[in-house]
């Protein structure tokens, strides 16, 4: 029974995906014929998305601010997140009203940050939309490390602070390297969730040279008659990455989702 | 304070050495929480702000804050019966999403620890629509939903139904849930996930206590697993709701918002109005709409899930 159930969900998960690759590989009018799979397979449509169009660049770029905004978030999340949990610096107030950003959709932000970097001169910029993303999930960040900070030991403070280490000798020699496995969790879930985001990207990077993969393949449809097997192959490249994070870190990832939940 | 010559006990020199280094500290740990407080200020207070200055304004995207208008555009957005319906079709859509993940995730994750298959492999697939890029979620259900050659056209047709009849997107009665069993395949994943793992980390004594006692099946679960794991299932819908509340990837990409307000959700009039229309007072006066039908929403849930995590720790 449990095993059926298992196995329906797995069927449930792949097949659409299945579907995909298989569409990636028709021609314009078998889309519209109703056939599942492909009677010769039309590797055209690869090779076309990789070299006829911004798509690789988008994905340069998504990866670019995915790998960069979750390094800052990073360097950001761990002093904050230990000196809430080891001081409660900042009280109640910031312990409280740290995560009220994540609650509301993120149109509500999108024309007040426009209009902040558009006075930063950043606007239309990668380097602003990766500062962006560093601030965006820092409060995720900082909420998903606490869980793993309050399960440490507070002797390992009080043994580095009786042999005279500062904070910031503590944070970097003591605590980042006992907690180097959240660390990582928590920075591949805030690169992924970078690599995905769109709708921030869509109005903070209008030029073409800034845009990043979601951006990419949502100006796909523009076109008349969208090419269905061209779009189903330019998704397929985009989500090469985030798989391969899947495959490479299933551990950490489910891991370091269970880490926030759990408290 | 003047230095005195004579020697100190050593223990008032450590005290003093304490107290200057606290103070020293507690510098530090202002100076770590700031980059925390920036992000608050600029993703929360500054908005805010803004959209509540917006709101009360004649403002476009290019020039905002032109008059003082009180509160003639709330005014008119809650006279808008397109806006209104967004709100109940939003806050519906949610709530139907997040239920429907919740129960189905429970029952993955239950099924999960009993049977013989939940490996790294099967935890890796159920992976895959959780990190995908929403946007690309959107693309291929808008391709299995394809009118004349999906995948839902076909298999119809395979089962001797008529292929050309199936076009869910381009129905208002269908639309909508079309664009939620996408989000339910997308999120569920999650809600799988975490209460698995909340279900490996539970203890086997009172499980096998309850078996003695002749507890199985549908008992067992309600009376030991549940109580249980209650505090993680309870977060899982919180974090669910609020997800579903800011969908917008999946209708900009499969519907548009149509046929006609069919799939309008609050957030996508929001993006019509300020990008498209630049009417930013408007666009602001419904944001501040959405964030009280959110907090009304989510605050029961977010209260009983603190209420259950503590009750499981005493």
């Amino acid at each position: 029974m449990s095993t059926a159930v298992v196995a329906i969900t797995l069927a449930v998960v792949i097949v659409p995906l299945a579907y995909l690759a298989s569409v990636s590989l028709m021609g314009r009018d078998e889309v519209t014929s109703g056939v599942l799979v492909p009677a010769t397979p039309a590797w055209s449509n690869w090779s076309d998305v990789v070299t006829g169009t911004e798509l690789l660049r988008g994905v340069g770029n998504s990866l670019f601010a995915a790998a960069v905004g979750a390094a800052l978030t990073l360097a950001f999340a761990l002093p904050a997140a230990w000196a809430i949990v080891r001081y409660r610096t900042g009280g109640a107030t910031l312990g409280g009203t740290l995560m009220s950003p994540w609650l509301l959709p993120p149109i509500v932000a999108v024309v007040p940050l426009f209009t902040l970097l558009r006075i930063l001169e950043l606007n239309n910029t990668l380097i602003g939309l990766t500062l962006v993303y560093a601030l965006v999930n820092l409060p995720v960040a900082i909420w998903l490390l606490e869980g793993f900070l309050r399960r440490l030991p507070s002797e390992l403070d009080e043994a580095a602070r009786m042999d005279g280490a500062g904070p910031v000798r503590l944070l970097l020699s003591i605590i980042a390297p006992v907690v180097s496995p959240a660390l990582v969790s928590i920075g591949i879930i805030v690169a992924i969730l970078n690599y995905n985001e769109f709708l921030l990207a869509t109005f903070l990077t209008q030029s073409d040279d800034a845009q990043t993969l979601p951006v990419v393949l949502s100006m796909f449809y523009g076109e008349r008659t969208p090419h269905y097997g061209k779009i189903a192959a330019a998704s397929l490249v985009g989500i090469v990455p985030v798989f391969a994070a899947a495959v490479l870190f299933q551990r950490r990832l489910v891991g370091g989702l269970a880490a926030g939940s759990v408290k | 304070m003047a230095e005195t010559s004579l020697p100190l006990p050593a223990a008032a020199v450590r005290s003093r050495i304490r107290r200057r280094s606290r103070r020293g500290d507690a510098r530090a740990h202002r100076l770590f929480v700031s980059p925390a407080v920036l992000a608050l200020l600029v993703l929360g207070l500054y908005p805010l702000l803004f959209i509540v200055a917006a709101a009360f304004s004649e403002s476009s995207l290019g020039k905002p804050f032109q008059e003082w208008v009180g509160t003639a555009n709330l005014e008119a957005a809650l006279l808008d019966a397109d806006i209104v319906a967004s709100l109940v079709r939003g806050t519906a859509y949610a709530v139907g999403v997040s239920v429907v993940s919740l129960v189905l995730g429970v029952v993955v994750a239950l099924a999960l620890r009993h049977s013989v298959a939940s490996g790294s492999i099967v935890r890796t697939v159920l992976l895959l629509p959780l990190i995908m890029p929403p946007v690309i979620v959107g693309t291929l259900w808008k391709l299995v939903y394809n009118p004349g050659g999906g995948l839902l056209a076909t298999v119809t047709g395979f089962a001797g139904g008529d292929p050309a009849s199936v076009s869910p997107l381009s129905s208002s009665a269908w639309s909508l849930p079309a664009i939620a069993v996408a989000d339910v395949w997308e999120w569920t994943p999650l809600v799988a996930l975490l209460v698995f793992t909340a279900l490996l980390a539970q203890d086997e004594e009172p499980i096998e206590a309850a078996r003695l006692d002749g507890a199985h099946g549908f008992g067992l679960f309600r009376h030991i697993t549940l109580p249980a794991i209650a505090g993680v299932v309870a977060a899982a819908f919180f974090i669910r709701l609020v997800l579903a509340f800011k969908v917008f990837d999946l209708i900009f990409m499969m519907t548009s918002g149509g046929p006609g307000q069919s799939t309008t959700t609050a957030s996508y009039i929001v993006y019509q109005l300020a990008l498209r229309e630049f009417d930013v007072g408007m666009a602001a006066a419904v944001t501040l709409l959405l964030a009280v039908v959110v907090t009304v929403v989510t605050l029961p849930v977010a209260f009983l899930t603190r209420r259950l995590q503590a009750n499981h720790e005493s």
